[in-house]
């Protein structure tokens, strides 16, 4: 394991909940650092507790025990410290896509023309100017999760939360995302801990992936991308992608085996 | 059958045109009937030829009795529905956050709900007299249960992510009642407002039809009783018509209020 | 199974505390003389009234004639319901004949017809079970109307893909698919059986718990006229919870209704 410096630390998280009456444990006693402009992204069989952690990371679930900490500063309740972006988006149906980026800053406290520009500086950002006025309902999927990344973007959070973005997005529109979430990312290289199953997500975006085993999650393998940055969409073809992805693969296999025969 | 299957291949105009007219057909169908009916010797009193009918409306218009009457009537349903809907939302809404208010309030009314509440009717009128003051109250009483229900379903119903998106971004408990919980559950409540002002119409007629000094529903029972039966039926498309018109307005500003913001549930009647 | 009786018991705590609470604040009003005990009987002297009027056999008697006219229009109400709803459906003519007159219909109070009915029919039963067959049939139309529209295009070609002639696909996946939302159409119609029974007996009737709790009222004989209420909304309680329990069997595979359980709300968070 490579040595990181701790912008996000999360020390002996632990986390148990019932189901059905019997004790079910998420997540025992892990341990996670993350540095400062890292993107890491964290794959795992189906419910090994990626999305869980996440959440305890964003403050919407409860952790039983453990401490996570950004910056050095403690952190449990949700905050605009910590962006998220949700897999089906959670975009305010009633608002246009400018009233949406511009949510966060309204509960900021900025007046309105202040705000209005940042919002707008951001749906730039994502490509979106045209539909500033458009409301959720009436744009697809990814135009959608666009304005969700513009959202969280809008408010500048410290570090960004992101939950199997694009997993409802069809397997075209999926590629081009991801291709836009890195260039924009290139922009500011924000801190990002990524969750997803698509394992040549994982490897084209981030930095440093993280293997969970099967339920308990624990860390299985804790990889380094050595891929050059920035990454052009040629890159999924080069070798070193393939073998990364053979690599991770096996490992994945292994544990999604394991988490059959445990059900 | 065959004009149908022409229809097929005309254009979209002409098809809803088309479908426009058959709608008719079985309200035309029963003037004629009721027009013929009404000619012959043998007919029955309460068969009142649909000219005849018009013609009174006319006269009633004309003369102002029913004009009277409707606004009567109308007072009473709409007090009654915005006294009733008013504390439905606001209790359904405060049910929705404060637990002590739900677990009071919920119970209640779910199981209450199948009872009509008509049948307090007389004794809110020994309470309040035969005045307008009981009509309303009873109108009230039957309008709280649908918005309430309604509401506090509509704003349970928030979608979860949307809450945590809001928290994400710092916002705090309040606030997030006034702009996320609320606006999420406005579509549902407008069904409330909807069924309620349906229901504040059936209460008000029974309320008058059992005790009352005017109104329509007093003027029906008037009529019967002089055997006039043409007022009667005046009367009773008067009350169709408050009806039916009240119900598109609250549609229109259903419309106007959510239109386009919630991919199809408002633009839906 | 312990588990389950432990449930049950806090569902009906959780029903019992605001009634025990209204019940407490009721009898503090009458006794203490802010509202004349006239007007607000204590509670003992409202259970006296009722368990004399069962005991006599006379709430038992007005109830069962006003039960057995809310049944039977009910009943009316769920095959003919039932049927238009399937024609509408299916039938594309006779959609475009029949929906006019349920949108139109639907805001306008079918109660107000009731002279009309008197005039056709009598003052007896019968007036009252056609009104009741006419007001319920409307939702329970609508709601199949809508469920059989609603029912996934997929289910009906899997049926045709294995070889299901018409009649096979109408009976056995059409209406098991539409169930939910017809079962849902028959529990809102439920209450509108009893609403339209209580007011159709308050007007010139001799019997029926409509009759009697005005009757009573009128002779000052307060205690009895709550009495009556709470037969009535007894037998609207009871009502509902078998239509639920019906509906659970039928709908075997769709989680229990809204009002058995209240969700946990997100809003706690």
């Amino acid at each position: 394991m490579q040595p990181s410096t701790e912008y996000l630390k999360a020390e002996g998280i632990s986390k148990q909940f019932l189901r059905n009456g019997q004790a079910v444990v998420a997540l025992e006693n892990f341990d996670l650092s993350i540095s400062e402009g890292e993107f890491v992204s964290i794959v795992g069989p189906s419910g090994c507790g990626k999305s869980t952690f996440l959440h305890i990371v964003g403050g919407f679930e409860a952790r039983t025990g453990g401490t996570i900490s950004l910056a050095g500063q403690p952190v449990s309740k949700p905050g605009p410290d910590r962006g998220m972006l949700f897999q089906d988006y959670a975009l305010f149906p009633w608002r246009t896509v400018l009233g949406n980026v511009a949510w966060g800053l309204e509960v900021k406290g900025l007046d309105k023309s202040e705000r209005l520009a940042l919002a707008r500086k951001y749906i730039d950002m994502v490509g979106l100017s045209k539909f500033e006025n458009s409301y959720p309902g009436e744009l697809s999927g990814g135009m959608q999760q666009r304005v969700a990344l513009a959202r969280t973007l809008a408010y500048e959070p410290q570090m960004l939360l992101m939950d199997e973005p694009f997993g409802a997005l069809d397997a075209q529109t999926r590629e081009l995302m991801q291709e836009e979430l890195t260039d924009i990312w290139q922009q500011n290289r924000r801190t990002v801990l990524f969750v997803t199953h698509d394992i040549e997500e994982a490897i084209y975006l981030s930095d440093r992936i993280i293997v969970f085993t099967a339920r308990p999650g624990r860390i299985k393998a804790d990889l380094r991308v050595n891929l050059p940055r920035p990454r052009s969409a040629a890159i999924r073809k080069s070798q070193a992608f393939m073998g990364q992805h053979a690599e991770i693969w096996d490992m994945l296999r292994e544990e999604v085996l394991r988490a059959k025969e445990a059900a | 059958m065959t004009a149908l299957r022409k229809s097929v291949a005309c254009p979209a105009r002409a098809r809803s045109t088309l479908r426009g007219l058959i709608g008719w057909t079985l309200p035309v169908l029963l003037l004629v009937a009721m027009q013929w009916a009404a000619g012959r010797h043998d007919a029955p009193r309460y068969v009142v030829a649909p000219t005849t009918i018009a013609a009174t409306i006319w006269h009633l218009l004309v003369s102002g009795e029913l004009y009277v009457d409707t606004v009567a009537s109308g007072i009473r349903s709409y007090s009654g529905f915005v006294l009733g809907a008013t504390f439905g939302v606001f209790i359904g809404l405060l049910s929705a956050v404060w637990r002590k208010a739900e677990a009071f309030f919920d119970p209640l009314v779910s199981t209450l709900y199948p009872v009509p509440k008509i049948a307090l009717l007389p004794v809110i009128i020994t309470w309040l007299g035969f005045g307008d003051i009981s009509k309303i109250a009873v109108i009230a009483v039957a309008v709280f249960f649908p918005t309430f229900i309604n509401t506090l379903y509509g704003a349970r119903a928030t979608p979860v992510r949307l809450i945590w998106a809001a928290r994400n971004m710092g916002a705090k408990r309040a606030y997030i009642f006034w702009h996320v919980v609320l606006p999420a559950a406005l579509p549902q409540i407008f069904t409330g407002l909807r069924t309620g002002l349906a229901l504040s119409f059936i209460v008000l007629f029974a309320a008058e039809m059992v005790g009352s000094h005017n109104g329509l529903g007093d003027l029906i029972m008037r009529s019967q009783d002089a055997m006039r039966y043409d007022w009667m039926y005046a009367a009773i498309l008067a009350i169709g018509l408050l009806g039916f018109i009240s119900d598109r307005i609250l549609l229109a500003v259903r419309r106007k209020l959510l239109a386009n913001k919630y991919s199809g549930e408002a633009n839906r009647g | 199974m312990a588990k389950n009786m432990l449930a049950a018991v806090r569902r009906t705590a959780a029903v019992l505390y605001p009634l025990v609470l209204l019940a407490i604040f009721w009898e503090v009003l009458s006794r203490t003389g802010l509202v004349s005990p006239r007007l607000m009987p204590s509670l003992g002297a409202i259970g006296t009234a009722f368990v004399k009027g069962v005991w006599s056999g006379e709430i038992i008697h007005h109830a069962s004639v006003s039960l057995l006219r809310a049944l039977s229009g009910f009943g009316i109400a769920i095959v003919a319901g039932i049927l238009l709803g399937v024609f509408m459906a299916r039938i594309r003519w006779f959609e475009q004949l029949v929906e006019p007159i349920f949108s139109f219909g639907y805001p306008v109070p079918k109660i107000a017809l009731y002279p009309v009915f008197i005039l056709i029919l009598g003052f007896g039963s019968s007036s009252k079970i056609a009104l009741i067959a006419l007001e319920c049939s409307f939702p329970i139309a609508v709601n199949t109307y809508f469920g059989i529209r609603a029912v996934a295009p997929r289910l009906i070609w899997s049926a045709n893909n294995m070889g299901a002639d018409p009649f096979r696909t109408f009976f056995r996946v059409l209406l098991p698919a539409a169930l939910p939302s017809i079962m849902s159409g028959i529990r809102v119609a439920l209450p509108l059986s009893l609403v339209v029974v209580i007011v159709t007996e308050m007007i010139g009737e001799s019997v029926g718990l409509g009759y009697y709790i005005s009757y009573a009222s009128a002779s000052f004989m307060y205690a009895s006229s709550y009495a009556g209420v709470i037969a009535v909304a007894i037998m609207g309680f009871v009502l509902d919870r078998i239509v639920i329990a019906i509906r659970n069997r039928l709908v075997f595979w769709e989680p229990k209704g809204a009002a058995q359980d209240s969700s946990p709300s997100p809003l706690e968070i």
